[in-house]
């Protein structure tokens, strides 16, 4: 095991720096992290307040999700202004950030990314909520800092870290409809230098079927198992060391109806990441990181016939290595951050030829200037070179301008991208049903020239080039907010627009005899989002706290707006049935996109008797799915999913401190859509009892 | 209340902001001397279909006399969802009638109205040994077919200039495969019904 071995050469290293280091006094005012503005560390790579932030950050607390009773990483993001779950592939639920999809937000626990995105998105509901410290979530292009995949923003969960210098912990067990089980236990202990932890999830459902006429259900049961140990130890004051690893495994049935007949399965998902970072001191003005991760991420899934024969089988084991060192320089008030650091990935799945390597190396640096007490400006960029794409530079600028004591003014722009994923440059995918075939962008020349050779293709077409590597999808972020914060309260507004060019789509590129098409990947279309967002709290009374949240949301395609322009798209009248030119306010834009969603947020509580209450509701306005009307688009002329409401309510009331009992219901209304919406399961009723030790 | 009040105005600004965008002016359609008809419910029975060869005899339509003939002076003819130009060769399917004239069709994007001038000759194409003039095929020639719901929509924005068995010019567009062209055609929806709206120009003009 070449990771095993590079794990036991570090290890090896750090206990000679450990044993090089002068131990120093241990700080006794360790207690004083508790601060009293909350800090974040997503948006710089160092702990800043959210206040002094130039970026939209959103911060959800332990606190927030506890005041849920949500499990799932899923659930508690998609109760977010701005943050919309769509249902993808393989019952798994994605995220829309400013109106971009899933594929392009970077996920990271505790700073490193998660990877296993089998058809370009990760699905969130892996991730337990029990051993949350914080969720934080930059919006806007980050790739000045995180490189691929920070296009629409960065999702980093930050595990909880015990501050008590003593045995610690909480269990808790939640039961919900569609026998649905929760349990988490998280253990800490903690003595002066040294601060363990171990955390345990059970998950199980047993799914649930949103059409009683259909065979299959909408979600097949499954259940899952997290374990995540973790180590703090701190040498002394200036060498401080971070060890964490997390596995979690999954088991879901797979069934399927082909031509008639049923088959049946099971699909598994194994999931490993090990990080060791080393925090060191140098003097009150250097800090460096040292930082190592790996993650492997593996799904496996199979069909049997009636007569227990194998018949469909598929796999994808996906490596991640990364070294990375930060230094952090502080500069009277200013801070510069650089890091380097390189990646080195594997993937072998179903439908490659080979197992493929990707290598990249990568540094980036950050200058986090505060000019004076009102100005913070935060320039910084970041170059990746990477073994199959083009390299990319990212840079990115940012202000922080505090107008006075309650109007602050926060404006941003950056580069984003996406590297292609191995996916697009490997793929080698032949549909044995209908017989068409993909082809990865990277091989399709070879494999194409193969098939030629066999006889497989009539016809190539024309103005298909190779020749020039496929482009990472790019985007260029703006970002001009304005915060107001006043006694009891606090607005937000945030205006944002994306403008994503190269992206990637599949074309045609060639015709086989049997009249199927050969596919591959190539740098198509160009899209815009704009938007604004809205984030009202309002603390009415004491333990009286109302919010509000809205995001207003355009996403089109720059193809499309030209094609209109030029007449070329008609749809027909529906009364008189006979075709029109559609026109530019005909068009509504890219599909599952709602130009309006909305929350509203009631938290109560009520100390007499120890109680919370929180009932939230959220909207979300029409939205298109398919192109209905055949035209290509989606216009005003198609059939769109009806706007919705969902409403959850919370109770909780605690006894002796130590006990709580939780009980609520999501979708108390009980809405569903079975035909358009297949990530709502339902009204779900849940009770979950936690024992604080 | 001040939280209300900045609340109201933002939302007011917002809605500023993005109603204001430009409406162009688009040209009015330019008007025609010439009539539009509609026909409707041109019956195309066919026999067979579903994996099962096709056969029945196609029904001719005329667009100079607006009807359903029997005769060879007929511009295209329908079965199914296959149309047949009168002009050019057998395409070598069954019951196919043999061609006595020298039409052929041009497929233009447009609205009906929106095509006033005669396409230039060599875009007329016509029937030939295993080519249709209008090609078949789900979103090949005239219509889309829905694997979901069964339902063929004609696709929006295809005009096809006719260039009739002797020689004059006729523009048409399908409106409906359905019987009595419904808004919304269902599963129970009778097919193999056209619903046709045409403009033919009787003159030797090289425009609508």
């Amino acid at each position: 095991m070449i990771l095993n071995r590079y794990l036991t050469l570090f290890i090896f290293f750090l206990s000679n720096v450990i044993y090089g280091q002068e131990l120093k006094k241990e700080n006794i005012d360790s207690l004083q992290t508790n601060q009293l503005e909350e800090v974040v560390i997503t948006a710089t790579r160092t702990e800043k307040k959210v206040s002094s932030v130039p970026l939209p950050i959103l911060v959800i607390t332990a606190d927030d999700i506890a005041k849920t009773g949500t499990a799932r990483l899923n659930e508690i993001l998609a109760e977010q202004t701005g943050l919309l779950l769509t249902p993808s592939f393989g019952g798994g639920e994605g995220i829309q950030i400013q109106g971009l999809d899933a594929a392009y937000t970077l996920i990271l626990i505790d700073g490193v990314p998660l990877v296993g995105r089998s058809a370009g998105t990760l699905d969130l509901s892996r991730i337990s909520v029990g051993n949350i410290e914080r969720i934080e979530v930059v919006k806007g292009a980050s790739s000045s800092l995180y490189g691929s995949d920070a296009l629409a923003g960065v999702i980093n969960i930050i595990t909880k870290k015990t501050q008590k210098d003593k045995f610690s912990g909480d269990f808790a067990y939640r039961q919900a409809s569609f026998d649905t089980k929760d349990a988490s236990l998280n253990l800490d202990w903690k003595k002066r230098k040294l601060t363990t932890s171990i955390f345990g999830n059970y998950f199980s459902t047993s799914g649930y079927n949103l059409d009683k006429n259909a065979i299959l259900p909408t979600v097949e049961p499954y259940s899952n198992m997290t374990i995540n140990p973790k180590i703090y130890y701190d040498f002394s004051e200036n060498l401080k060391l971070f060890i964490s690893t997390r596995f979690y495994k999954q088991k879901q049935d797979n069934r399927s109806i082909i031509l008639g007949e049923n088959y049946q399965g099971i699909s598994t998902i194994q999931e490993w990441n090990a990080q060791t970072k080393l925090t060191q001191k140098w003097n009150e003005k250097i800090t460096s990181e040292y930082e190592i991760y790996a993650t492997n991420y593996k799904a496996d899934e199979f069909l049997n016939n009636r007569y227990d024969q194998l018949f469909e089988q598929n796999y994808y084991n996906q490596w991640l290595f990364r070294p990375e060192i930060r230094t952090h320089f502080s500069i009277q008030k200013s801070k510069l951050t650089t890091g380097i650091g390189l990646n080195y990935e594997t993937l072998d799945r179903t439908y490659f030829g080979n197992q493929v390597i990707f290598n990249a190396q990568y540094m980036f640096a950050q200058y986090d200037w505060t000019l004076n007490s009102k100005v913070n400006m935060i320039i910084g960029f970041r170059y990746d070179n990477h073994t199959q794409y083009k390299s990319q530079l990212s840079p990115k600028i940012s202000l922080n301008y505090k107008i006075n004591d309650y109007f602050a003014f926060k404006t941003s722009l950056g580069y984003g991208f996406k590297a292609p994923d191995f996916r697009q440059l490997y793929f080698d995918f032949t549909n044995s049903a209908v017989g068409y075939t993909v082809l990865g962008y990277n091989i399709a020349q070879n494999r194409l020239r193969e098939l030629e050779a066999q006889g497989q293709i009539v016809r190539r077409n024309s103005n298909i080039d190779f020749s020039n590597a496929l482009k990472p999808e790019s985007s260029l972020n703006f970002n001009m907010g304005i915060s107001f914060q006043k006694d009891k309260v606090k607005i937000e507004l945030n205006t944002f627009y994306n403008a994503i060019s190269n992206l990637i789509d599949t074309k045609v590129i060639a015709q086989k005899v049997s009249g199927q098409n050969v596919f591959s990947y190539f740098n198509i279309d160009k899209i815009f989002t704009y938007g604004l967002e809205l984030n009202t709290t309002y603390l009415i009374s004491n333990g009286l706290k109302l919010s509000f949240g809205y995001q207003y949301l355009i996403a089109k395609d720059n193809s499309v707006l030209q094609e209109i322009e030029e007449g070329k798209i008609f749809a027909r009248n529906p009364q008189t049935l006979q075709s029109f030119k559609i026109k530019n306010e005909d068009y509504f834009g890219l599909f599952n996109r709602s130009r309006h969603t909305a929350n509203i947020k009631i938290f109560y509580q009520i100390p007499k008797i120890n109680t919370d209450v929180n009932l939230r509701v959220f909207y979300r306005s029409k939205y298109g799915l398919f192109d209905t009307n055949n035209n290509q688009i989606l216009d005003n002329y198609d059939i769109f999913v009806k706007s919705y409401f969902l409403t959850n309510l919370y109770l909780s009331k605690t006894i002796k401190k130590k006990y709580t009992i939780q009980t609520g219901a999501n979708n108390i209304f009980n809405f569903t859509n079975p035909a358009e919406i297949s990530n709502i399961s339902g009204r779900l009723i849940f009770l979950k009892l936690q024992i604080i030790f | 209340m001040f939280k209300l009040s900045f609340f109201k105005y933002s939302i007011l600004a917002l809605v500023v902001l993005f109603s204001a965008c430009t409406k162009k002016e688009t040209a009015p359609e330019p008007v025609s001397a010439l009539e539009i008809k509609t026909f409707s419910n041109l019956s195309a029975p066919q026999t067979g279909g579903n994996g099962q060869p096709t056969g029945g005899v196609f029904t001719r339509f005329s667009f100079s006399e607006n009807a359903v003939v029997t005769n060879n002076n007929w511009d295209i003819a329908f079965r199914g969802t296959t149309i047949l130009v009168n002009g050019g060769t057998q395409i070598g399917i069954t019951d196919e009638p043999t061609r006595t004239g020298n039409a052929g069709v041009s497929i233009v994007s447009g609205t009906l109205e929106s095509v006033t001038s005669i396409p230039n000759a060599s875009t007329f194409v016509q029937d030939a040994t295993a080519i249709y003039a209008i090609p078949t095929g789900s979103n090949n020639g005239w219509y889309n077919y829905n694997a979901t719901t069964n339902i063929i929509s004609p696709i929006a924005g295809k005009v096809f200039v006719v260039k009739t068995y002797n020689g004059k010019y006729a523009k048409f567009e399908i409106l409906s495969y359905y019987q009595n062209a419904p808004t919304t055609p269902s599963a129970s929806s009778v097919s193999k019904y056209y619903t046709l709206r045409f403009v033919y120009q009787p003159n030797s003009n090289t425009s609508f």
